[in-house]
């Protein structure tokens, strides 16, 4: 009976599946329990200790800790029920089933009216890279080691070298000086950084760690233990250029590399996944190929800012609540976003118009001055002071705007110099 | 007749907001005369405390006795001293803890002198 009559079942207790169960709640459904797989709530946020999440959502800066508590409070006071140490292990295809899996309630199986996915992402993996060499102990993705040392009170070594510049490791460059380590450098492939800007001059610059673009690791040295890593600049393809190679001794490489969506469960549950995204094909009532079956969060694209995040995660916990109460028409009508020029990724893919909704993206390249933002046929224009692939850009479209389009066939995005 | 001035040019970037705006500020005999590049008033604010006064909010753990967690995440509560950060590392190290911690709870109070806080920031039981 107790698993029987709920009305939206989410996938995680972290930023977007928190804010999905108030968003539910606020929405009118009855009974919301949020699953999560982690004795805690709060996701990938309890282990980012730093300051910087939510100056949009709070106007202050607090660290990830303070961020979800707030959130976590919101929920309870809402009456969204949690479920921790609960694993969800398959997604039936057909009847929408949830099965779960925790250590008092044994295997259970859940009929819930709709689902918000909610996983999150993780971390792309050194096996991802195949650097030659050894495969010595001292080599962590960047997360696992702010896991160690944020959670679990563990150095993982005295001198790092980090490979790759997305913002988690950068935040952990600073992190390990703090923490009395030696940080050799910053190794970024591309010719622009991974993180955000702040990052660079608060992480690297504060401390005088070098900073390396174009240049990546090539070579793993030691046998039980990382002992270091050769070094090299790279030519326009990215490979290593010969006579460029650098000896760098080190006893830890953290991979700061890139963050993949985690979609096993939906790919389970037989949805459609985005093949550049690496998530769920959503619509902007964040509504995936599933039609009882809503998707926010780091799952469905890999955000900046959690407080985008969250956003999201209330727009998904009301439109699946809406869903439960039968509230969304099934033959809602769907406009295909296309990414045209420079656009390497974008969220949501289809539009309703049903209501006003921001379209997130990333360009492929940068572009270092004037440009301008549009969704056509002149649904949105923004001038940029410049696009970043490393920042994410948005398209805000009004849902009277799209309303007034009946013809509306097809809905391009392009970031182009001005 | 002009007063002889003294000029200088400082480029820093603001880390109030994702957005990090690279700011140039301009000096007159050590008084910020001028800052552009920046989207908002905070930019403003950054640039002239970051040119007399750096501060950064310091954030790391504590050791913790009888907990769920080894260690306990902490903050400085209001932003700290640029130099003194290693000094401040260095009090939050030694520190131990004993569980249950409820966030916000004050650690150490005026740590190294500077009349900043350091608080738990989480509960931990």
């Amino acid at each position: 009976m107790e698993n029987n009559n709920i009305d939206v079942l989410i996938i995680g207790a972290g930023p977007a599946g928190v804010a999905a169960g108030i968003g539910a709640k606020k929405e009118g459904a009855e009974r919301v329990v949020v699953l999560e797989r982690d004795w805690d709530l709060g996701g990938i946020l309890q282990q980012c200790i730093h300051p910087g999440f939510g100056l949009r959502t709070f106007r202050e800066e607090l660290t990830g800790p303070e961020y979800m508590h707030r959130f976590i409070n919101m929920a309870h006071e809402a009456g969204v029920e949690f479920r921790t140490n609960t694993m969800v292990f398959q997604i039936d295809k057909d009847s929408n089933s949830v099965w779960t899996m925790n250590k008092e309630r044994g295997i259970e199986c859940l009929n819930p009216k709709s689902i918000v996915l909610t996983m999150g992402c993780r971390e792309r993996p050194a096996g991802a890279i195949r650097i030659p060499g050894t495969r010595p102990a001292g080599i962590y993705t960047a997360g696992t080691a702010q896991r160690f040392v944020n959670m679990e009170g563990y150095m993982p070594g005295k001198r790092a070298v980090i490979l790759g510049s997305g913002d988690i490791g950068l935040i952990m460059a600073r992190r390990m000086i703090w923490e009395g380590a030696e940080v050799e450098g910053v190794y970024e492939v591309m010719s622009w950084p991974g993180g955000l800007r702040r990052n660079i001059a608060q992480c690297l610059d504060d401390y005088g760690i070098p900073f390396h673009l174009q240049t990546t690791v090539k070579k793993i040295h030691g046998t039980d233990r990382l002992e270091g890593v050769t070094v090299a600049k790279v030519d326009e393809k990215l490979n290593p250029i010969d006579g460029t190679e650098r000896y760098v001794p080190c006893d830890t490489l953290l991979l700061a590399i890139g963050l993949i969506p985690e979609n096993e469960l939906t790919r389970m549950a037989g949805i459609e996944i985005h093949p550049v995204t690496g998530g769920p094909v959503v619509n902007d009532l964040l509504q995936t190929s599933n039609p009882a079956v809503f998707a926010a969060g780091n799952v469905v694209i890999v955000y900046d800012l959690v407080d985008n995040v969250s956003d999201e995660g209330l727009i998904a916990g009301a439109n699946a609540a809406k869903f439960a109460a039968g509230k969304i028409s099934p033959n809602v009508k769907k406009i295909p976003v296309k990414g045209g020029e420079n656009v390497r990724l974008y969220s949501p893919q289809f539009i309703t118009g049903e209501s006003d909704t921001i379209i997130y993206m990333r360009v492929t390249h940068p572009i270092e001055g004037p440009c301008k933002v549009t969704a056509e046929p002149g649904l949105y224009t923004q001038k940029l002071r410049y696009a970043r692939p490393g920042e994410m850009n948005e398209v805000r479209l009004k849902a009277d705007v799209i309303k007034s389009k009946p013809d509306l066939k097809e809905i391009t995005i392009d970031i182009k110099p001005l | 007749m002009s007063e002889e001035r003294n000029l200088v040019e400082k480029k820093i970037i603001c880390v109030s907001c994702p957005l990090g705006c690279g700011l140039n500020v301009i000096l007159s005999n050590g008084e910020v005369a001028s800052v552009t590049g920046n989207n908002c008033p905070r930019g403003f604010a950054y640039a002239k405390t970051e040119v007399k006064d750096p501060r950064r909010v310091f954030a790391s753990t504590v050791r913790v006795e009888g907990g769920k967690l080894p260690v306990c995440p902490i903050r400085s509560k209001t932003p700290a001293p640029k130099g003194k950060l290693k000094e401040i590392a260095k009090a939050v190290a030694e520190l131990n803890v004993r569980a249950p911690i409820k966030i916000g709870q004050v650690l150490i109070h005026n740590v190294c002198g500077t009349d900043v806080d350091i608080v738990a920031s989480r509960d931990l039981n």
